[in-house]
């Protein structure tokens, strides 16, 4: 379990307090997402429950203070973002493989285990053929393979991942959504995303930031029972409609959702509120 | 990469191109049957003269890949950020102020200004954008004061040490014994920054809050890393002048050869090139047709790095524009 109380983040160089007082406790192996809009803070949360930044307050993990076991944190915890290689610098898929087993390679070269490892990882993850392949010659899809292989390299218990979803087509998005789901039986899963269709198609838990505070967590089913929570958030109505046994959010554009809302005669009973006519619990 | 037989057979090669250039310069020289009287000293100034190409070649392509990487910038060396000029106008400044200087408080002035300089270059460049052209730029505003600097001092300083004007451009003419220690010194500097650096520096190639999440202090390493590469480089500045391109071109070459970008394959590697380099350079420069007589190795070191780095600076560009 993670948590974090009254955790603040304030920028020094510019002076912007991008959290407020968080207060959240984020389920074991489950995967969790953090929405919200630009700014909202999603990726300072991220970063502060990984100890890349400085923050106010307390952050938790299995109920131990996470400023006092961060060499511990470092082989358990994975965050990824984005890579910053510049080209030229020649960094191949394998290199990033085996430098992101860094907190857990001992000594001063590679042992048989951390190429065991980044070969096993790589096979997992379908990127095998990649390994001796430029970061530069890599597509986004295939970069974001390798981001969530290296975050694996090291068999994190848990994986924070910034917006792994971005620049990903329909299919590699799909092939995330289940990959994600498989590995939450064994790892604790947080991530952040813009896209609500990916999120309800991934997440069992969800934490709704808004201008640096948590204005929402649940369950899913708690977040379609409150799904008004996301339109006053985004300013932008959501309607979550079932597919199969499950339900996922798909914002609404205003016209179809006055639309919606006037074909049912809601109109004048919704008109303030951003909630879907649809909104319905999980099963 | 870098499994121990890789390192092994990267420091086989670091050892091959030391020693067999030495060994060359030695049986060439005994095989022109000199004088003994003149052969003795012939011997003992192009032993130490070769001894020095290759100090100075491994220790700069070290100091390259170190500063490359913890810059992630493939453009830079310490001569593109200003170490070299920076350490030559302390050195001219210090010969000026100095009567008699001592090799040491030349080595040390020479560290000063270099990582002053470094400070400059840096600053300025991430206050514009921190981008890898950006510290180009920077840079070139930073090596162009030094160098005019340097250039000013220089018409006083060479009435005190004829020499002077060779160490603008680099040269190992006036190598003698009490060199040594401080290039020795250079060498182990960088040995102890490669085998305490490199795997830090293999983390933070990727980004600093990737560093960090791996447990990797981001500015922590790459101030231990510009401390070494800085004084370094300049430790060979204030011995033997201002040696451009050499740490600049020596890395891509490795790295390009080794198809890794593993720091701990990839210096070993690029200070064997650096060193047959420099070697080869030193020979060529003394050997020149039309009895033009010595012309300074590092004036054909940056002959031949500079089209490198103006073919690295047009594809990073396109890289940009894509």
């Amino acid at each position: 379990m993670i948590s974090a109380k009254n955790l603040t983040v304030t920028y020094r160089s510019s002076g912007v307090v991008a959290l407020r007082e968080v207060e959240l406790t984020i389920p074991e192996r489950t995967v969790t997402c953090i929405l919200g809009p630009n700014a909202s803070g999603k990726t300072t949360l991220l970063k502060a429950l990984a100890q890349v930044i400085n923050y106010i307050g307390v952050v938790e993990i299995s109920g131990r203070d996470a400023k006092s076991m961060l060499r511990e944190l470092r082989r358990i915890l994975s965050y990824v973002s984005t890579l910053e290689e510049r080209e030229l610098l020649g960094v191949t898929v394998l290199d990033v493989l085996l430098y992101s087993r860094y907190p857990v390679s001992r000594g001063f070269l590679n042992t048989r285990e951390d190429v065991d490892k980044a070969r096993e990882v790589a096979v997992k993850l379908g990127i095998k053929g990649l390994l001796n392949r430029r970061l530069s010659e890599l597509s986004a899809g295939e970069l974001q393979r390798v981001v969530l292989a290296a975050a694996l390299a090291r068999e994190p218990r848990i994986l924070l991942l910034d917006e792994p979803d971005s620049h990903l087509d329909v299919y590699s998005k799909t092939w995330l959504s289940g990959f994600l789901r498989e590995t939450s039986s064994r790892v604790t899963v947080v991530l952040s995303t813009h896209d609500p269709l990916f999120a309800s198609m991934t997440c069992e838990y969800f934490v709704i930031l808004s201008r640096g505070r948590v204005v929402f967590t649940g369950s899913k089913s708690e977040l379609l029972e409150n799904i008004h929570v996301l339109g006053e958030v985004y300013g932008v109505a959501f309607a979550s409609v079932p597919i199969g046994e499950h339900y996922v959010l798909i914002p609404l554009s205003s016209e179809t959702h006055r639309a919606e809302l006037a074909s049912r005669g809601e109109l004048s009973r919704q008109k303030t509120s951003c909630s879907s006519s649809n909104t319905r619990g999980d099963h | 990469m870098s499994s121990r037989y890789a390192i092994i057979g990267a420091f086989l090669l670091l050892l091959a191109s030391t020693t067999i250039p030495l060994l060359y310069t030695y049986t060439s020289t005994l095989l022109e049957s000199l004088d003994a009287g003149v052969a003795e000293r012939v011997l003992a100034y192009r032993l130490y003269r070769s001894l020095y190409a290759i100090l100075a070649g491994v220790v700069l392509a070290a100091s390259g890949c170190m500063l490359q990487a913890s810059l992630r910038n493939p453009l830079v060396d310490h001569y593109v950020l200003g170490i070299g000029s920076g350490s030559l106008f302390a050195v001219y400044t210090a010969l000026l102020l100095v009567d008699h200087v001592s090799l040491w408080a030349l080595s040390l002035s020479a560290t000063i200004g270099g990582l002053v300089a470094l400070a400059l270059t840096v600053l300025v460049a991430e206050s514009v954008s921190g981008s890898d052209v950006a510290y180009v730029l920077s840079g070139i505003g930073v090596t162009s004061l030094f160098s005019g600097l340097s250039v000013l001092l220089l018409h006083y300083v060479v009435r005190k040490y004829a020499y002077a004007s060779l160490m603008l451009t680099g040269t190992f003419i006036h190598s003698r014994p009490d060199n040594l220690q401080y290039a020795v010194t250079a060498l182990l500097l960088v040995l102890v920054g490669y085998f305490t650096l490199s795997k830090r520096l293999n983390a933070l190639m990727l980004g600093d809050d990737y560093a960090a999440q791996l447990g990797v202090d981001p500015n922590l390493t790459r101030l231990l890393t510009s401390l070494v590469a800085g004084v370094s480089a300049s430790i060979i500045v204030s011995q033997f002048g201002v040696i451009g391109f050499l740490g600049l071109v020596t890395p891509h070459i490795a790295r390009f050869t080794l198809r890794t970008s593993d720091n701990r394959l990839v210096v070993p590697v690029a200070m064997a090139t650096g060193s047959l380099l420099l070697y080869m350079t030193d020979t060529v420069s003394r050997a020149l047709p039309g009895g033009v007589g010595e012309i300074p190795a590092g004036a054909l070191i940056s002959a031949i790095g500079a089209p490198f780095f103006l073919i690295l600076l047009t594809r990073r560009f396109r890289g940009v524009l894509k």
